[in-house]
């Protein structure tokens, strides 16, 4: 084979130990000289490198649902308020503890479209319990694009439309009510909201640390590796729970919930990055020593340059592991705080914050469907992880 | 003599002659619980009839209303946390004096009480009563105590107990004979039988024999300084605090006069509770109390412990019960042999808000001393869509006041500013300065501050979260916005006392069924761990040391009230006090109180007798199931 780009002559060497310039033919270069491709083979072998990774992304059956379940998920965080039959913090103090609903289409062996039944509620006083039952004689269909709970619209445009709502006097209750009579569905999917953005923003928070300052760590080492080295231990060895604890109770208790919100996921965030910078530093410090860079450095390529164009996608299938295993613990990290009562406070509500509600013997023996947020985080967690999954072998599409 | 004097002679002598016909009794049928024949066989132990006082006292069972009932069987309880075996001596209830149902004294360990002037007591022990161990209790215990612990400088630095001075002076103790003692104070002293008689009491006496060991001026210094030493401890009078207590009876080897006693050294999963052979109570048949032979505490996690009770894990349970859990112990009582209980709680609000009169925040301090702002945020809140929701509607809507058991049950005090009048509340904020609003409806401070009001609480039950996020609702009507600060119950406190807490949410009064000689200490500023004016009560206890002087006109006349009842003579007296007391209270709303009455549940097993059907729970005067005679429970046929 013929070298296509016979080496320049022409550049004078640097003296030694003097920079060398960064050169690069500019002429164009086809490695196919010797064997023309056709046109199947060229769509194959000359695909670029984000084709190979949704062909290999594609094949991978359980990570594609997955990808679609979330992305279901995040778009309907965008209209929670309006999916949600009612409004989240709307009491229902004639309907508490109801079980779920179901909703019916025939009555009486007639068609009626989608409807419940009014409900019956009886007060067994022997037991103190609510008794809810169906009055199948008064069926009350339900109504679409209707105008319900009036809410405001991301915290900020006053609106009442809903998707769907019950009829009038009837009630919908898909998911059952809590102890204040408030619906657990509306009140799932608000929570979904700050429970599946948490995630986002922590991660954000924590990659960014992680990356940087694990990036620069490994590639300069020496005395600024042993610092950031040191550091990252000290963070390791502060037991979480205790700093939860005293990171929650300095919050005033007079932050709006968004403040709160923003402050958890800054918490998270910033005892998250430690795992991440490690595993970067060790990364680099390997990669730095390949021959590519020693080429790129040859070749007069800048640090950023380097870190950022040749060493980075060299572990971008790890970064993307790594930061789809982060989310959905990012997301139990939150729960977790919530539940133990020092994360998000009423009235503002996500699924650890319902857990938190759900945690004691009545509601495992009498009311079960209050325990039914975990069902949203356990699926949310087991798609993130499969995505992961499913991502990392893409980003390597040669494996 | 006053009508209280009358009253103990009387039942003293009630008691004398009552026992004269029950060792009558005892000589025709021996009764002798099954669990202690065999030591008697033995000889390990010595018959009943010496066990048993000269005297003792008998229970009138069947004026009780109980059942005369039989030996053995081992009762289990289950309790959250290893301290809380003090509530056997709650729940066993053997006092000098006792409180009865209808909230007068009568004399249980001892065998009478002379009151002369309301300032000499004059108490006569029950000749032939033993210490557990079998050692006679005698004026002895009572001069140990006074003359080698009370007045002692090293374990009583800063001198005798409270309910034993009066105006700082300490009484004149005099031995008369081997069972008669007597203290006398140049004033009356109200506060001296009530505080015997009380849930948690204070001692007056000490098994001598026992503790004599563990004292410097008794023990043979070398002996003393290897018990120091295998206890581990500073020096003799942590020793000796330490194997003296008797509230919390941690000492197995302490003798007591309780109907149990405690037979496991801490730490321990399980206490074991064992019959007091030398008791001193016996039923109409000579039959000695208690009637059940053991009681097992077993320690767990306290959230656990209405699931467990749910399993049919203990007999008898109210402790650590919440009315929640009703429905719950409900559906599980057929199959695990139980039945629940709906007693009434016994204090003046299961749930009241406290606007702190001492808050550090001198904007809101100052509203809350205004009372159109305190009767505004009592009017403010919809009581009975609370009770609804959370109550079941069960509770009473009512302010913080005392219930219709108490001899000062007034509706008018319960229902005063206890509506729910929005209209009326806003008028009155409006009036109070409070007519700025912002954008969003919020009521703005006189310094322009939004109304951002932050309630503390203990963290301890959702069901004030719950109550306080109505609550919320309900002044959000008026403008007020309400924030929940749940903390730690010992942070909890400390935040009152610094005055950082503006509002905090607890339990109304203690004891809402008062008689004239309960202590009125809830209603006037007396002690710093009162939320609504934790600086004024701080300058109570402190004697004017430390904290505020009240300069509210009528926290003033209250504390004076209160100062009026200490030194009073009568019942009368003391009644007239209460009255005045509690209307002020009333009028001002010194305490928001939502609602009372509410229910807790009691799980009690099948074959458990004499528990009543229903009862007002309350740690004083009732000492929670201790006014109830925990000794006549009995098992019935059947099983034990």
């Amino acid at each position: 084979m013929t070298d296509p780009h016979p080496a320049s002559g022409a550049l004078p060497l640097p003296p030694p130990g003097g920079r060398l310039v960064h050169v690069a033919a500019t002429a164009p270069f086809n490695p196919h000289i010797e064997e023309a491709l056709t046109e199947t083979q060229k769509k194959v072998y000359l695909a670029d490198q984000l084709t190979l990774m949704w062909w290999k992304f594609r094949r991978h059956r359980l990570a594609l649902v997955s990808g679609l379940l979330l992305a279901a998920l995040y778009a309907m965080i965008l209209i929670a308020e309006f999916l949600a039959p009612y409004n989240y913090e709307q009491r229902h103090t004639g309907f508490i503890y109801r079980p779920p609903q179901a909703v019916h289409l025939f009555h009486e062996g007639r068609f009626l479209g989608p409807f419940t039944y009014a409900t019956q509620y009886r007060l067994d006083m022997e037991t103190m319990r609510r008794l809810y039952a169906e009055d199948t004689s008064r069926p009350v269909p339900l109504r679409f694009l209707c105008r319900g709970d009036s809410y405001r619209f991301w915290g900020l445009v006053k609106a009442d439309i809903h998707l769907v709502c019950p009829g009038e006097g009837g009630t919908l209750f898909l998911l059952g009510t809590d102890r204040l009579g408030r619906d657990v569905l509306s009140r799932i999917l608000i929570g979904a909201r700050i429970s599946l953005t948490i995630g986002l923003i922590g991660i954000l928070v924590s990659f960014t640390l992680g990356i940087v300052i694990g990036g620069l760590a490994g590639y300069y080492g020496g005395l600024f590796d042993l610092l950031v080295q040191r550091a990252i231990e000290i963070v390791q060895s502060l037991p979480h729970i205790p700093i939860w604890l005293a990171l929650a109770s300095i919050m005033p208790p007079h932050w709006s919930p968004l403040l709160v919100y923003f402050a958890i996921t800054l918490i998270l965030g910033l005892m998250d990055w430690t795992g991440l910078a490690r595993s970067v530093r060790s990364k680099l410090l390997s990669l730095r020593e390949e021959d590519y860079v020693v080429a790129a450095q040859l070749m007069g390529a800048g640090t950023g340059r380097i870190v950022f164009r040749h060493l980075v996608p060299g572990f971008m299938s790890h970064l993307i592991a790594s930061a789809t295993i982060t989310i959905p613990s990012m997301i139990l990290g939150e729960t977790a705080l919530s539940f133990l009562g020092l994360g998000l406070r009423p009235p503002i509500t996500s699924w650890g914050v319902m857990l938190n509600e759900a945690q004691n013997i009545n509601v495992v023996a009498l009311y079960p469907w209050l325990i039914l947020p975990v069902v949203p985080v356990i699926l949310v967690i087991l798609a993130f992880n499969f995505l992961g999954d499913g991502l990392r072998d893409a980003a390597d599409p040669y494996h | 003599m006053t009508r209280l004097t009358r009253r103990l002679f009387g039942l003293g002598a009630a008691g004398l002659c009552l026992a004269g016909r029950a060792t009558a009794l005892r000589a025709a049928e021996p009764r002798e619980a099954p669990a202690l024949a065999a030591r008697v066989k033995e000889g390990t132990l010595p018959p009943l009839a010496e066990r048993l006082p000269a005297e003792p006292r008998i229970m009138p069972l069947a004026a009780l209303r109980k059942m005369p009932g039989r030996h053995g069987g081992t009762l289990r309880m289950l309790m959250g946390d290893q301290r809380d075996i003090r509530f056997m001596t709650v729940y066993g209830y053997a006092r000098l004096v006792t409180f009865d149902m209808a909230g007068d004294l009568v004399p249980d360990i001892l065998a009478r009480v002379e009151v002369e002037a309301g300032r000499v007591f004059t108490l006569h022990l029950r000749t032939g009563h033993k210490w557990s161990d079998g050692h006679p209790f005698t004026a002895e215990d009572f001069r140990y105590w006074w003359e080698d612990v009370a007045t002692n400088a090293r374990l009583n630095r800063s001198g005798p107990p409270m309910p034993l001075l009066v105006a700082g002076e300490p009484p004149e103790f005099a031995v008369l004979d081997a069972t008669t003692v007597r203290y006398a104070w140049k004033t009356p002293n109200p506060m001296f039988l009530p505080a015997l008689a009380s849930a948690q009491p204070q001692v007056i006496a000490m098994p001598a024999h026992y503790m004599k060991r563990f004292h410097a001026r008794h023990a043979e210094p070398a002996a003393l300084a290897a018990e120091i030493k295998a206890a581990k401890v500073r020096d003799w009078g942590a020793l000796h605090e330490r194997k003296s207590r008797s509230y919390r009876p941690e000492n197995p080897e302490l003798p007591t006069l309780d109907p149990w006693v405690n037979r496991t050294h801490p730490p321990a999963e399980r206490f074991v509770f064992e019959r007091n052979p030398y008791f001193h109570r016996v039923d109409e048949q000579g039959r000695q109390l208690p009637y059940l032979d053991r009681v097992e505490m077993a320690i767990t996690a306290s959230n656990l412990i209405p699931a467990k009770v749910g399993a049919g894990e203990a007999d008898l349970q109210a402790r650590y019960l919440r009315f929640d859990n009703y429905t719950f112990l409900k559906e599980a009582a057929k199959r695990q042999g139980y039945r629940v209980l709906l007693w009434e709680q016994g204090n003046g609000a299961q749930v009241a808000l406290k606007p702190n009169l001492n808050a550090a925040d001198p904007v809101w301090r100052a509203l809350f001393r205004d009372v159109r702002v305190r009767r505004a945020l009592s009017l403010g809140i919809n009581r009975k869509d609370i009770n609804e929701a959370i109550f079941f509607g069960l509770g009473r809507e009512a302010a913080n006041a005392v219930l219709p058991e108490s001899p000062f049950y007034d509706p008018a005090h319960e229902q005063a500013y206890a509506r729910h009048d929005p209209a009326e509340a806003n008028r009155l904020l409006d009036a109070a300065g409070l007519a700025r609003r912002d954008l969003t409806g919020t009521r703005l401070l006189p310094d322009g501050r939004p109304a951002l009001l932050t309630v503390d609480s203990s963290g301890e039950s959702t069901e004030e979260t719950d109550v306080l996020q109505l609550v919320a609702e309900d002044w959000a009507a008026l403008g007020i916005r309400l924030f929940i600060r749940s903390s730690q119950r010992d942070v909890f406190r400390r935040r009152i006392l610094a005055g950082q807490c503006v509002m905090s949410v607890w339990h109304g009064m203690d004891n809402a069924i008062p008689g004239p000689d309960n202590e009125p200490e809830d209603l006037a500023p007396t002690n710093f761990t009162q939320a609504e004016w934790p600086l004024w009560g701080l300058w109570a206890v402190s004697g004017g040391k430390e904290g505020e002087k009240p300069d509210l006109p009528a926290a003033w006349r209250l504390h004076q009230l209160h100062a009026a009842w200490r030194v009073s003579r009568t019942r009368e007296e003391r009644a007239a006090i209460w009255r005045e007391m509690l209307a002020i209270n009333a009028e001002e709303v010194f305490t928001i109180g939502i609602v009372n009455r509410t229910r807790q549940p009691v799980v009690v097993s099948n074959r458990l007798r004499n528990v009543p059907e229903t009862a007002i729970f309350a740690f004083e005067p009732r000492a929670y199931l201790g006014a109830y005679l925990p000794d006549t429970f009995f098992y019935a046929e059947g099983g034990g």
